[in-house]
């Protein structure tokens, strides 16, 4: 699916600050959008969180900056994080680059798996972006 | 927010608004819909060091100040002396309150006897040109606003001669940093300067008679410049590639790295205060605060590995609070995070390691020179 030149893919879960989650088996592979790395645009640094905490829902996990801008991404289900992207330390720009793919941030294994139904799948993420795009 | 022709207008637009509208990613500065960056700021800053880039400064106050007293009241309103400046040549300089912080800094250029072209921030064009047109009222001065009927480009790099030579019967390698001269630049009558707000060599040109409403002229002549600079891969820069370059070597940023409570020793900016010369506003207290001692001081700062600071984190040292960050940024030529910010005297020292607050981490960093760069290999002072 697609918004504008917005890429969102269809089979994975969407949150209203604009971060990813792939379900793989009973683990979350988390991401930012492609629209949030090109609202960022240049991403230089990512600042990773460490690994083995526990976090909760919507708890500021690290930024994602260009150049001149900063975004806070967050936890988008409550768990444990088990996984941390550290090629994004020296590889910053593959979050622009494959912003679904490589440049996923860190897995987090929920306490809830359930918990995800609060999150947008792909066709209503895309009807939040043709909203936003429409201001 | 401005009152223009009885309707309120949250913003302004510059004579090239289309041609930013249509190719960059807008951005909201001082008012004005203003480009932040067309291809990226990271290529448009490489573009700076390694070759050329156009920026589009019409932004900016313009005030021509003419007539037999302009010398001497501009004397009395700025900091630097007036006096040694001589015609053609060009002035950087601060406006201070009483109370000798700094109101902007900008640059005076001497244009012949009695005439002269006064660039103020963008941010402080109707502050600066009040402040300044209170304290003409003893002098036999005529100030004119020129702002919306004059647009501004700014061509920087060593490239960035090379570029303008060729729209320009004006040769420009008799020319010195911070010349100043009318020249007719594609067949436009235009004030052409050695100046820039880089760290690179450059060329600042104002349109005359290029108003808002009637913006071919300055139309034509940017794309004029992105033609003549094509072979040296020119690249238009938006407001992020400025901000960055004028970081890396080290100028201040008014509102951010000085404001209206800044002494100007504190910026070390004194070089262009001159108390030996008559009386000027703020004389008196930048005096006394020399005497008293100067107790802060803006400082560089380099991220040694990963982090990029940002304004209004805190600076520390062995635990303790000692300052903030009063710009920072990640440098695409350095490919690190550096900052500037204030620091007391005893902390000031070149060498020194702090710690950077950033997102509530601890960053490493050390207090550096100006500029950033190896000036050697970048910047007006380079080995060409």
């Amino acid at each position: 699916m697609n918004v504008e030149d917005y890429e969102v893919p269809e089979g994975l879960y969407y949150s209203k600050d604009h971060e990813w989650l792939k379900v793989e088996s009973d683990v979350c592979r988390i991401g930012v959008t492609d629209y949030a790395q090109k609202s960022l645009h240049e991403v230089v640094f990512v600042d990773l969180p460490k690994c083995n905490i526990d976090v909760t829902s919507k708890q500021p996990l690290g930024t994602v900056e260009s150049v001149k801008a900063v975004s806070d991404y967050f936890a988008p289900i409550r768990g444990k994080i088990i996984e941390v992207n550290d090629v994004l330390s020296n590889k910053p720009d593959l979050i622009n680059k494959n912003p679904y793919t490589e440049g996923w941030i860190v897995v987090i294994k929920p306490e809830n798996l359930e918990e995800i139904k609060v999150l947008m799948d792909s066709t209503k993420y895309t009807e939040l972006l043709k909203s936003i795009i429409k201001e | 927010m401005k009152y223009n022709n009885g309707v309120y207008s949250l913003t302004l637009k510059t004579q090239l608004f289309q041609y930013h509208e249509k190719n960059s990613h807008l951005v909201d500065f001082a008012d004005f819909k203003m480009p932040l960056w067309y291809e990226g700021v990271g290529p448009e800053c490489l573009a700076v060091r390694n070759n050329v880039g156009i920026f589009d400064i019409s932004h900016m106050g313009r005030t021509f100040v003419s007539g037999p007293d302009a010398e001497a009241f501009l004397n009395y309103v700025t900091t630097n002396n007036v006096t040694t400046l001589r015609s053609n040549h060009a002035q950087y300089t601060l406006l201070c309150n009483s109370e000798g912080g700094i109101k902007d800094d900008l640059v005076i250029f001497k244009l012949g006897d009695s005439q002269y072209l006064v660039v103020f921030n963008a941010g402080n064009r109707e502050k600066d040109f009040n402040w300044i047109q209170k304290n003409s009222k003893d002098y036999k001065v005529e100030l004119k606003e020129a702002s919306n009927e004059t647009a501004m480009i700014s061509i920087q790099g060593p490239k960035a001669l090379a570029t303008v030579q060729k729209l320009t019967t004006t040769n420009l390698s008799e020319t010195i940093r911070f010349d100043c001269m009318f020249a007719e630049i594609s067949g436009k009558e235009c004030i052409l300067s050695r100046t820039g707000y880089t760290g690179e060599d450059g060329v600042e040109i104002s349109i005359m008679n290029a108003s808002v409403n009637d913006p071919s002229k300055a139309v034509e002549l940017w794309e004029d410049i992105l033609k003549a600079g094509k072979d040296y891969k020119i690249k238009p820069c938006g407001l992020g590639a400025r901000d960055v370059l004028r970081l890396e070597a080290g100028m201040c940023l008014y509102g951010n790295d000085i404001t209206e409570s800044t002494n100007p020793s504190e910026a070390r900016l004194g070089f262009v205060v001159k108390v030996d010369k008559g009386n000027f506003i703020g004389k008196e207290a930048i005096i006394r605060k020399k005497e008293d001692g100067i107790k802060i001081k803006r400082v560089g700062l380099r991220v040694i590995g990963k982090g990029i600071p940002r304004a209004k984190c805190k600076i520390i040292k062995n635990s303790e609070n000692i300052g903030t960050i009063t710009s920072g940024t990640y440098s695409p030529l350095l490919n690190l995070g550096i900052a500037m910010g204030y620091v007391p005297i005893e902390h000031s020292n070149e060498g020194n390691k702090v710690s950077i607050e950033v997102h509530g981490k601890l960053i490493d960093a050390e207090i550096v020179g100006f500029p950033f760069y190896d000036p050697k290999i970048y910047g007006v002072k380079r080995n060409s």
